[in-house]
């Protein structure tokens, strides 16, 4: 079976999920409670990394709440890599849908060609976002990062619809997102931009689970490279702060058919 | 210097931090304004948890407090049920506050010219008739701490005390249109060091001269205490009795 069913029937869950929590909050049910910033399972805590961090900076206090809620999420990171993007995030598969949308109309690809050049570019690109936006939110004080959390957002704005039958201004910041993406610029959030993503690929991942092309031998025909949503070369660079782990470079590689070439590893094996 | 002194406060002083209104309320248990605003991620878990829907999640009216929970008193107020104090994973909400005593979301402030009772009773006293009057005691009925936070006075006169702990629930029901006779003033904003971005806009004298007679009487107290002085010969010392040389029986 491909990676992709397995993966897309996660993403159709959480994206269920995003409103059948506050359904069940309405109905007093709190097993689950919370949205993409913080959720709670339970007993069991789990926020977004950055959240939590934002929220240090500018109080200047940490407690053991915070603390407690971000080990599962970090622990994630350092296993699987930044796979809360490519499987759970429910804007990522809303901009998927988008690309598939574009095929089916059969638009012409704003994808960008392939380069290490452009890789690097990438790279510094997010980190730079993500440090400004560090930097401007120790000065206001408020963690503004939140502001542009497109999961958060999203889910939140699934809570506010379920709940009180409308939306906040902030959707209209989603809304914009998916229309840049859909006509201007090839998946630029999750790649360059979201300071959620940036933030879990800063995660130790030496040990985490990553593309890796086990087989020396292969065709070179380059399906790998042209599937990638993040524009690297899934053969080499597997490692990459790009790389999330969605696995349509496995499911596209021929050579996977006769022996396995291009693989998930697990744990530096 | 003046200046710099005042772009230090100007910085110092955020102003989204501070942005208060009448009877817009923080969730109870919300720690006071300023850290709240620091700590607060927006993850709209006490939204999701209150059973009554009072607690909504601000718009983009409400400037930079956008995502953050907001209770509209004239809408529908606080409950006290106390639920989302403890899910709050910042502590942006207290969640050592659980009892609705504790709470502290603002004070409730009767406005005497709008309230039903009060124009009653001056038209008693005054012996005028204008068909406003009422008697009325909503806001005392519905209060959750009946005859602790808002008591009668003269029986009819309703009187909010210390103990309110501004849950809203009074102006929500408050009848008297189109402006409410009771409004919550939120926790904050009566002080002027946390007002930030309010206070500023409206630049209210009084308080700089409040400011003037505080250091007039620092400086009085700084000369009298240097008038002390500690130097030149001291004093002979006197007795205020006469010596007994002998005490009787001690022979």
């Amino acid at each position: 079976m491909k990676i992709s069913f397995y993966r897309r029937i996660v993403q159709l869950v959480v994206m269920i999920g995003i409103f059948m929590i506050p359904l069940l909050n309405i109905l007093e049910i709190y097993f689950i409670k919370g949205t993409f910033y913080s959720i709670d399972v339970g007993d069991v805590a789990m926020a977004d990394p950055l959240a939590v961090f934002q929220s240090v900076i500018t109080s200047e206090t940490i407690n053991t709440v915070m603390l407690i809620s971000v080990i599962i999420p970090v622990l994630l990171a350092m296993f699987f890599g930044r796979v809360w993007c490519s499987w759970f995030c429910p804007y990522h598969f809303l901009v998927e849908m988008l690309q598939k949308l574009r095929n089916l109309l059969k638009l012409k690809s704003i994808k960008p060609e392939y380069s290490e050049s452009l890789v690097n570019r990438s790279n510094r690109i997010r980190l730079l976002f993500l440090l400004i936006g560090l930097f401007i939110t120790g000065i206001a004080g408020i963690p503004l990062l939140n502001l542009i959390s497109a999961p958060g957002i999203i889910s939140s704005q699934a809570l506010v619809l379920v709940k009180f039958h409308y939306f906040t201004f902030e959707i209209v910041f989603i809304l914009f997102l998916l229309i840049m993406e859909f006509f201007f610029f090839y998946f630029f959030w999750c790649r360059l931009l979201c300071p959620t993503g940036i933030f879990l690929s800063l995660i130790d991942r030496k040990k985490a689970m990553k593309v890796t092309k086990i087989q020396p031998e292969c065709s070179m025909c380059k399906s790998c490279i042209k599937s990638c949503p993040m524009v690297i070369n899934p053969m080499n660079e597997g490692n990459n702060p790009l790389c999330h782990n969605c696995g349509i470079c496995i499911d596209s590689c021929p050579d996977n058919k006769k022996r396995n070439t291009l693989r998930f590893k697990f744990w530096g094996s | 210097m003046s200046i710099l002194e005042d772009l230090r406060n100007l910085l110092n002083n955020n102003p989204f931090k501070g942005y208060y209104k009448i009877n817009r309320l923080r969730p109870p248990g919300a720690v006071p304004e300023k850290r709240f605003m620091e700590l607060c991620i927006r993850c709209a878990r006490c939204i999701e948890v209150c059973p009554y829907d009072s607690i909504k999640r601000a718009d983009l009216y409400e400037r930079l407090q956008i995502g953050t929970p907001y209770i509209f008193a004239e809408e529908k107020a606080c409950y006290l049920c106390m639920k989302c104090p403890e899910v709050c994973p910042t502590k942006a909400l207290d969640p050592d506050v659980t009892d609705k005593r504790e709470v502290t979301m603002g004070k409730a402030v009767i406005d005497q010219e709008l309230c039903y009772n009060y124009i009653y009773y001056k038209e008693e006293k005054t012996r005028k008739v204008s068909g406003k009057a009422l008697l009325c005691s909503t806001c005392y009925n519905a209060c959750p701490l009946m005859d602790e936070a808002i008591v009668m006075e003269k029986f009819i006169l309703p009187v909010t005390t210390e103990k309110c702990v501004g849950c809203g629930i009074c102006t929500e029901k408050c009848p008297t249109k189109p402006e409410k006779a009771i409004n919550i003033i939120p926790e904050g904003m009566i002080n002027k060091q946390e007002a930030g971005f309010f206070y500023r806009k409206y630049n209210i004298k009084p308080a700089e001269e409040m400011d003037k007679k505080a250091i007039n009487k620092h400086k009085k107290t700084i000369e009298r205490k240097e008038n002390i002085s500690s130097f030149g010969s001291e004093p002979d010392f006197e007795y205020d009795f006469e010596i007994q040389k002998n005490i009787e029986g001690w022979d």
